[in-house]
């Protein structure tokens, strides 16, 4: 770890002309910046010199604005072939798409400092296999780290069946990582105890983006920036994918698009919106659906809906009855659908039921969400007046997580249709998409046995299980966790915690030996008592689920370390090239999980490097919105690897999915859903092939469905988590300079400096009732944390709401409390706090209900609920060498 | 313009070392290090700064520029929130910087208030200009007219928003009477791979 102290260099060595360059996109956020990595040799003891000729830019030094600058956070020195080498990592300038200007955000700019070098704070980095024995982590081979995980695993899964074998992995870790890890868990363990870093099921993120039909990555940037109306809900692009807004939404606003932010904060790019004459509809959290209904409503009262496409492209009563229903299978998309609750008899029946709730008059649902009434009839006009001249504006809406983490299941049906009515989606400009979090590198190995699932909504559906319930429920007696903080990513997570505890370190059965037979033995009959085994893979020791739970740490090599594909969040698939040696034993996910699936005795996991576990899976592309098939068709006739197929697109990519023309060469989808889009009448030729959501939406006649999102299905739990007395919301998010859980930014000195440890912003009304100032160090606590228990069967209908589950006793109330250093901001609403979304040690998701969103089986991150006190004084508060109490939204 | 150093100010040794250092340390052995250095011509040299807060108030090496010796301004010329532009270290690229009277005591400050501090223009990110954006409500600069970042003027230059991949680099100042000298720099300058090649 880092100590806040940061002290700048003043010099940088210059990369010489013959420097080694590679193409590469950026580890961090959706967007995926283009990056050039400058790599030479230290032996020589050579570097360029300020001329054009004497480095390897090209350019004289100074350089200009945008220019190659190198600051002393983008050098590094690391190992590559056993030899030192320098590296400069710095963005693209001769990139033509994403960050076209070879821009980068503060996270991206700072890459060189992620990579391993011993004489940074990087020198924690896991370097070998480690078994706990008498209750410490020591250094192992590998084959007795995989066998011991191999042996436990068969057994469990032989003595206790698969479920009890749970999988929690990263959903973006490389495409050649999510393939193995997929084909490991659900195709060779196939094991419902399954799911991703940021949910405790594998299930849709987005409910009602699916059910509507739309995509959550269907835009290219160029959509959001031809936008002439763009409402943004539940994140700030600025503070989380930078380039996104600094390089297609900052130029939109300066050529007059209208920007309309509905978030409860206010940072730098709702500062710069407003500034320019943007909206901010500051709501108050969870109240999301019923402005966006409210707006819905003023919308179709002034006739201003698009009636044309609503004509063309809105399922009516037969449609929409096929659109969802795939039959009568067992499908989530038809459970979601029971009772009638969402399903609309087409546009005039969405109407009518839209006007008949009285939540989404304008003024009650502004009283509500604590805004200016004024603000809904602003926002329904500049979404949705045709001018003078009968045109209407060309409207966008994304979307992410503030907002679908939220309210999952409600927000995103009422998004979907206030996008439906205002003509978003399919054409350019009118789109309507997740901004999205982290990037696109999931392609699965396997399909999920939801059929072994044991969680049974009423009605006979089943869903994905539950892991954080199954296993608080005693269930799960091996855990392999991949590069994901489990615990503090979850809700309620001190509990969560507690549980962890109870089932591994204080089992009695705990390894005291060196004898091989000995440590399996003692494993097994951990796993038979109840307890639970732990193993963790990553890079970096995890507290806790590595340094206090972990059984067995795998070191895993990361960006950089290996050769590997992703795509960005609009579909552009790149090549992220190894340039350095891992350190010491860290192997790649595909390797370890190869290894593994191979000592438990399962076939089909003898690749030999990346690139042949890539090939493998290419055809499980086909279908999706990133499909690079026909990429490794081209390779193939070309006699190349598919990497080296991908090296070809550097830091450019080529945007799935990826269709071949008659002539051979490569033809990349700027944007799904595309009703402007005209396919080769003759259809698709040799390999290649035409999802219908190329052209059309995803449901089964190609057209939308639109929906109801009533109030009722969530207002019990909102009303139920809404402060009371002189307790506040508790919501947290991501800032522009830490990415997930700190991995990295932990271990960059000046990122430290500027955010030692995790903080919470209050408004100075609420500050001043409480006696807290900028730099008091305060405690965030409750007694009332809503955890849902049990694996239940539903047979009624609302056996899932939360009002119900009250009832019959399936939540408990637990307590919680984490610390911070107080941000006094008039930048938050007042009502509410607002902390970063994941510190290990300070973890704002304690104070966030454990109760999944009962249609989607998604947690509602973003709904916490606590007091707040303050417990002293900080040291930043009056030392000048880190942290800033300045506000963020300054414009 | 050449100064040879008469004197070395608490407040100077206070940028350097921080305060507890000039109780523990004295101030004669920092003096008698520098005078060596600036008289020796251009140099860098790494000191210990004192940390006066923290799990442990331990020492931490810090890469402090010193550069010529420059005289800025005379003290009492500079009022509340009104800053002064003047070059350094030298007149080539990116050599516009500032120095302002804060009204609130900062890290690196000088003068009786200790709210005296002087910093580059020139945007560490990608090189936008910060002249004209002080804002006196947040002692702050910015936000950069290219990508937005503010930088917060009484914590060393750190930024407060943005994209920064570094503090605002920061002009060590001198007192000397009632004339301010600026005598060396914390950070990278934009577009420059070494401050002293502008």
């Amino acid at each position: 770890m880092s100590t806040p102290y940061y002290i700048p260099g003043t010099n940088i060595p210059l990369p010489p002309v013959d420097a080694d360059v590679l193409s590469t996109a950026c580890d961090y956020c959706i967007v995926a910046c283009g990056y050039k990595i400058y790599r030479w040799p230290v032996k020589a003891g050579k570097t360029g010199g300020e001329k054009a000729a004497e480095n390897a830019f090209g350019v004289d030094f100074p350089v200009d604005p945008l220019g190659p600058w190198v600051a002393p956070n983008q050098y590094n020195v690391v190992l590559h072939e056993g030899e030192p080498h320098h590296v400069i990592i710095i963005p693209d300038k001769d990139t033509k798409h994403v960050n076209i200007n070879g821009n980068s955000s503060i996270r991206g700019g700072a890459l060189a400092k992620k990579v391993y070098n011993p004489q940074t704070p990087t020198r924690d980095r896991l370097k070998s296999p480690m078994i706990r024995m008498f209750g410490t982590l020591m250094p192992v081979t590998w084959d007795l780290a995989l066998e011991i995980a191999a042996e436990i695993g068969k057994y469990t899964i032989r003595k206790h069946g698969e479920n009890a074998f749970c999988v929690k992995t990263f959903s973006y870790g490389y495409m050649e990582n999510t393939y193995a890890i997929s084909k490991y868990a659900l195709r060779s363990v196939n094991t419902a105890n399954f799911t991703f870093h940021d949910t405790p099921s594998d299930v849709t993120s987005t409910p009602g983006f699916r059910d509507a039909g739309f995509d959550n990555f269907g835009p290219s940037y160029q959509d959001w920036k031809d936008a002439e109306t763009l409402m943004i809900c539940g994140t700030d692009p600025y503070e989380s994918k930078t380039i996104l807004f600094t390089d297609w939404i900052m130029p939109a606003i300066q050529n007059g698009q209208k920007t309309i932010f509905m978030i409860p904060r206010r940072t730098a790019g709702v500062a710069y919106a407003e500034k320019n004459g943007g909206l901010w509809l500051d709501i108050q959290p969870g109240t999301d659906l019923l402005v966006v209904n409210a707006i819905a409503r003023v919308i179709i009262e002034n006739g201003w809906q698009d009636a044309e496409w609503i004509r063309d492209w809105v399922n009516n009563k037969w449609e929409s009855s096929s659109g969802f229903g795939q039959g009568t299978r067992n499908t989530p998309w038809q459970w979601r659908t029971t009772w009638g609750k969402f399903q609309t008899k087409g546009y005039d029946d969405f109407v009518k039921w839209l006007m008949a709730q009285d939540e989404f008059e304008p003024a009650v649902a502004a009283e509500t969400a604590q805004i200016d009434v004024e603000k809904i009839y602003k926002a329904a006009e500049w979404m949705a007046k045709p001018r003078d001249d009968g045109s209407r504006p060309k409207t966008s809406i994304m979307i992410e997580k503030g907002f679908y983490w939220s309210n999952n299941t409600g927000n995103t049906n009422a998004i979907s249709s206030l996008g439906i009515i205002t003509g978003c989606g399919g054409r350019p400009g009118q789109v309507i998409g997740r901004a999205g979090g982290h990037q696109r590198g999931g392609l699965r190995g396997g399909s999920y046995p939801r059929n072994k699932s044991p969680e049974k909504l009423p009605g006979r559906r089943r869903r994905a299980m539950d892991t954080d319930r199954y296993l608080m429920s005693g269930h799960t007696r091996f855990a392999h966790v991949i590069g994901t903080t489990w615990i503090q990513s979850m809700c309620g997570s001190q509990s969560l915690a507690a549980k962890f505890e109870e089932l591994t370190v204080q089992n009695p059965n705990q390894v005291r030996s060196y004898s091989r037979q000995s440590i399996i033995d003692t494993l097994k009959k951990r796993v038979d008592s109840g307890g639970m085994v732990v193993v963790n893979q990553d890079i970096y020791l995890v507290d806790p689920i590595g340094s206090r739970f972990a059984d067995i740490v795998f070191p895993a090599a990361g960006w950089g370390e290996d050769t590997f594909t992703r795509a960005n969040g609009e579909r552009r698939l790149r090549l992220y090239p190894k340039f350095y040696d891992a350190p010491g034993e860290a192997k790649p996910d595909w390797w370890i999980v190869a290894n593994l699936a191979k000592k438990m005795g399962f076939k089909g996991y003898d690749w030999k490097n990346s690139n042949e576990v890539l090939e493998e899976a290419a055809r499980f592309s086909r279908g999706s919105r990133k499909d690079f098939f026909m990429l490794k068709v081209a390779a193939q006739k070309e006699g190349k690897t598919l990497h080296e197929k991908f090296a070809e697109f550097g830091t450019d990519g080529i945007q799935g999915p990826v269709v071949m023309l008659e002539d051979g060469t490569l033809q990349g989808t700027r944007r799904l859903h595309d009703t402007t889009l005209e396919l080769s009448a003759t259809g698709p030729a040799g390999s290649n092939r035409y999802n219908k959501k190329l052209t059309h939406f995803n449901t089964q006649t190609g057209k939308c469905n639109i929906q109801k999102s009533p109030w009722s299905l969530f207002s019990d739990y909102w009303a139920w988590m809404k402060p009371k007395e002189d307790e506040l919301w508790v919501t947290s998010g991501r800032i522009n300079e830490r990415w997930q859980s700190g991995y990295d930014d932990r271990r960059r000195p000046y990122i430290v400096q500027r955010w030692p440890e995790n903080w919470v912003e209050i408004h100075p009304d609420d500050a001043r009732e409480r006696g807290i100032e900028s730099g008091d160090y305060v405690m965030l606590f409750s007694d009332r944390i809503p955890v849902q228990t049990d694996t239940t069967v539903g047979i009624e209908g609302d056996d899932f709401t939360f009002t119900k589950l009250m009832d019959q006793g399936h939540i408990e109330l637990t307590e919680a409390a984490v610390t911070a250093v107080a941000v006094v901001t008039p930048a938050l609403k007042k009502g509410m706090l607002y902390m970063d979304f994941l510190h290990t040690a300070q973890p704002a998701n304690a104070l966030s209900g454990r109760v999944v969103d009962w249609i989607s089986g998604n947690y509602n991150y973003k709904m916490g609920v606590g007091r707040i006190k303050k417990i002293g004084t900080s040291p930043y508060k009056d030392s000048f060498r880190s942290m800033s109490f300045a506000r963020r939204d300054i414009a | 313009m050449t100064h040879q150093p008469k004197s070395v100010s608490p407040e100077m040794i206070e940028v350097v070392n921080g305060p507890e250092e000039i109780a523990k340390t004295g101030k004669r052995c920092v003096m008698t290090r520098r005078q060596f250095l600036l008289t020796s011509g251009i140099s860098t040299f790494t000191v210990m700064v004192a940390l006066k807060s923290g799990p442990s108030a331990a020492k931490v090496p810090a890469m402090v520029s010193t550069y010529e010796r420059k005289f800025i301004c005379k003290l009492s010329e500079l009022k509340e929130d009104e800053p002064l532009d003047f070059n350094y270290p030298d007149d080539g690229a990116y050599c516009e910087s500032m120095i302002v009277k804060l009204g609130k005591e900062a890290g690196g400050g000088i003068g009786s208030d200790k709210d005296i501090v002087a910093f580059n223009y020139t945007c560490t990110h990608q090189g936008g200009p910060l002249q004209g954006t002080y804002q006196k409500g947040d002692k702050a600069l910015g936000p950069c007219p290219l990508h937005l970042t503010t930088f917060d003027l009484t914590r060393h230059g750190i930024f407060i928003s943005g994209q920064a991949y570094q503090s605002l680099p920061q002009v060590l100042l001198e007192l000397d009477g009632d004339d301010v000298y600026a005598v060396g720099m914390f950070g990278l300058i934009y577009g420059r791979y070494d401050n002293l090649k502008g």
